[in-house]
């Protein structure tokens, strides 16, 4: 009997549609699921003839609800995210601890600078020359301790891209082995939207780290590579990127491809990985380089003018600071004492002050800082400040765009491939009555047969 | 546009955290009574901040200067003034020894006080500092003001070893004020009192004599001449400190003003403040509020 046939495969579709709809509802809560339908078509007639109706429903396979366009967007939008993202605890710290009471070196100045003003009232005065030392050597303090912060950063800098790459080769290692098994499933015509999935959210993960371009391939796989155009994953083969240390303390990327070994370029890479080079070549090293520029103009100013002087016993003047220009640390003179400061212009004149007020005009002098061209010696501190606080509000507005952007984007996503259960429940009831009805109709189909076994008797 | 399911879920969260983050900006902004925490805050406003800050320290640093050097100058003017006492008495003994009426005994005790009186001034003109340092030696101030050679004759026993330099103090951007007097005319009037000394204490001194009398009425006419430049100099010191008083006022209105532009600048309205943290709390709120609701609707209750 046909008709018989005809509903059983309405209740098998009935059925698979049932299943489809009750994994969608398990899975309405899973990150990066996309959600599938059942896709009906009708069965044409076998047997020639103006009555054939046909032979029932199939479900040819499922319908996978999703957009590659999307999945695209949500994967560049979350580039940009880690790029501006992993910049912001860095940003803030230098803000915090520059604008701090006790590292600032606005502050140490002054006080350096007003330990001078106040000897100038009674240059020969042992307490008041002491007090220049100790705020020397507290400015110095400071100094070194600006510098040490900066440095630390620059190391956990290091230390987070290190973790960076060793997950970037983690996920294209398993983007390429979920590549090889989605292939292998389409060849058997195994379903592979679970696969898919997970290489999916596999590839965004990857994409926090580092901007990627992703192209489909024909077999159902996905080619990964950086923005560059350097491979990370092609089919099943899965690249090997890695850190080289350089001479000047920075580290470069290369790739090692099949056999093949790339060099990446550092600017333009996006996601973490690009934001930290970012921050390190545009905000971190400039600030240690004009930190350290100031630390060698002051030094060599004052120990020039020094120079240039007498103490009060008669003799030349000698160096107050000492600049190590190889770690960029300042110190004071070790031994020097307060009546060795030449603040005479005459050896013969003790109590003459002329090359003090020479030394506390240096504040006002302007002297070429390495980054911001030639300024003001007290203004120094105070634009590197305002710079790195535009920085900081730049970054924090553009990261501000970027989470707005991948919310948009993964809204967009949701909208086309995830789940809602309300329409799920739609479904359900549909589909049950769907499953209910073919089954009627093979009652029907029984007391169509009973009847005619009926009638022969 | 289809909604998901659980984009309600990350509607909500997103928008707890951003609110949460509103909120908790604002309490800090409250708790710390300042407007701008970090200079991203407002980074035009930190550079202000900044420079008015430092201005106020070195305000505050020249008027410190401005206090040490009045108090300087007050210890100066207070010694001319013994100085000046002094010359005055010296006057009127040189008078009284002038008188050709007195006793030659009466001169010889005369003279006993004019001693005393040259030594006075001599101290007085040596005065050092807590440090030891001679505060009328100019820039000279490790050696004397005036040096004293007994072995040498009288008239020649006084040298002025200091230098009539200015020592310049820093009491404004760009303006110096000389911190000390040079006592460069006493030595000579000393020399020319240790001649009519000399001539005044000898037994049976005859004012008469056209050498004593000339040496007397030289003496006389150079104590009344350095007397006069002790009230000058007195003078001066009075009019610097009247100047450095100005300033000081002129200092203290520019830190007044500089401290209500950074008030301005840097504090915190806390009605505005207030009126934001009620606005974030009530649209938390109402969000949470929302959310409850549309959750609470599912069509699997129904079916």
């Amino acid at each position: 009997m046909k008709i018989q046939q005809i509903a059983l495969s309405g209740a098998m579709a009935a059925q698979a549609a049932l299943n489809t709809t009750s994994h969608n509802v398990a899975n309405a809560m899973t990150p990066g699921f996309t959600r599938q339908g059942a896709l009906f078509s009708a069965v044409g007639p076998t047997a020639a003839g103006a009555a054939g109706s046909g032979n029932g429903v199939r479900v040819p396979s499922l319908i996978r609800f999703s957009d590659g366009y999307k999945s695209h967007q949500l994967w560049s939008a979350a580039s940009e995210l880690g790029r501006h993202e992993t910049v912001q605890p860095y940003l803030k710290q230098i803000e915090q601890v520059m604008s701090g009471e006790g590292s600032s070196l606005n502050k140490g100045l002054d006080a350096f600078f007003g330990a001078l003003n106040a000897a100038s009232v009674d240059p020969n005065s042992a307490p008041l020359r002491q007090q220049i030392i100790t705020e020397a050597e507290a400015l110095a303090q400071r100094f070194n301790g600006l510098n040490q912060v900066l440095l630390n950063q620059r190391l956990s800098i290091g230390q987070q891209r290190g973790a960076s790459v060793t997950q970037i080769n983690n996920l294209a290692e398993q983007i390429a082995r979920l590549n090889g098994e989605i292939t292998a499933a389409e060849s058997i015509n195994v379903n592979p939207s679970g696969l898919v999935d997970e290489r999916d959210l596999r590839i965004d993960e990857l994409s926090q780290l580092v901007g990627l371009s992703v192209v489909d391939q024909p077999d159902g796989s996905r080619s990964v590579s950086l923005k560059s155009g350097v491979p990370l994953v092609a089919g099943g083969v899965a690249g090997r990127m890695a850190l080289v240390n350089q001479l000047d303390g920075s580290q470069a990327i290369e790739v090692a491809f099949a056999k093949e070994s790339f060099k990446v370029r550092t600017e333009g890479l996006a996601g973490q990985l690009g934001g930290l080079y970012e921050f390190e070549d545009g905000v971190l090293m400039p600030t240690v380089a004009s930190i350290a520029s100031l630390a060698e103009e002051l030094a060599t100013r004052v120990n020039g003018q020094l120079a240039a002087g007498f103490a009060p016993d008669g003799s030349p003047g000698t160096d107050l600071f000492v600049f190590n220009g190889a770690n960029g640390l300042l110190s004071v003179r070790p031994g020097v004492t307060g009546d060795e400061l030449a603040f005479s212009s005459d050896p013969l004149q003790a109590g003459n002050s002329d090359n003090l007020l020479a030394i506390i005009g240096l504040q006002n002098q302007s002297v070429p800082i390495a980054g911001l061209g030639t300024v003001r010696m007290g203004d120094v501190y105070t634009q590197l400040l305002g710079g790195i606080g535009i920085r900081s509000q730049q970054s924090q507005a553009s990261f501000d765009t970027a989470k707005t952007v991948r919310d948009q984007a993964q809204q967009s996503w949701a909208s086309t491939s995830s789940v809602n259960t309300d329409e799920e429940a739609i479904n359900l009831v549909q589909y049950q009555q769907m499953y209910t009805a073919n089954m009627k109709v093979i009652q029907v189909a029984g007391e169509l047969f009973d009847a005619v076994i009926g009638s022969l008797r | 546009m289809r909604i998901a399911s659980n984009q309600f879920h990350i509607t909500m969260s997103t928008s707890l955290q951003a609110a949460t983050a509103r909120v908790e900006k604002v309490l800090t902004q409250m708790a710390y009574g300042q407007r701008v925490l970090l200079p991203s805050d407002d980074p035009i406003s930190s550079v202000r901040l900044a420079r008015l800050d430092r201005e106020e320290a070195a305000l505050r640093q020249y008027r410190d200067n401005v206090g040490s050097l009045m108090s300087r100058q007050r210890q100066s003017e207070s010694i001319l003034d013994s100085i000046s006492n002094d010359m005055l008495q010296l006057q009127d003994l040189l008078l009284f020894a002038a008188d050709g009426s007195n006793s030659s005994a009466d001169v010889n005790a005369v003279s006993g006080s004019l001693e005393s009186l040259r030594d006075s001034v001599l101290a007085f003109a040596n005065t050092r500092d807590q440090e030891g340092r001679y505060l009328f030696s100019g820039t000279a101030s490790l050696s004397p003001t005036i040096s004293f050679d007994p072995a040498a004759a009288p008239g020649a026993r006084y040298t002025f070893t200091g230098n009539t330099q200015q020592q310049m103090v820093v009491v404004g951007e760009g303006i110096t004020q000389p911190a000390n007097t040079s006592l460069d005319d006493l030595a000579a009037m000393l020399n020319q009192l240790d001649l009519t000394i000399v001539d005044l204490s000898a037994p049976g001194v005859n004012l008469s004599d056209p050498g004593v009398r000339g040496r007397l009425v030289a003496t006389t006419d150079l104590a009344d001449a350095t007397f006069d430049r002790l009230g000058e100099r007195i003078a001066r010191l009075g009019g610097q400190q009247a100047l450095l008083n100005n300033l000081d006022g002129a200092h203290a209105n520019i830190s007044l003003s500089n401290r209500q532009a950074a008030l301005t600048l840097g504090q915190l309205d806390y009605g505005d403040a207030t009126v934001k943290l009620q606005a974030y709390n009530t649209s938390l709120q109402a969000t949470q509020k929302a959310y409850a609701k549309i959750t609470a609707f599912s069509l699997f209750d129904v079916i």
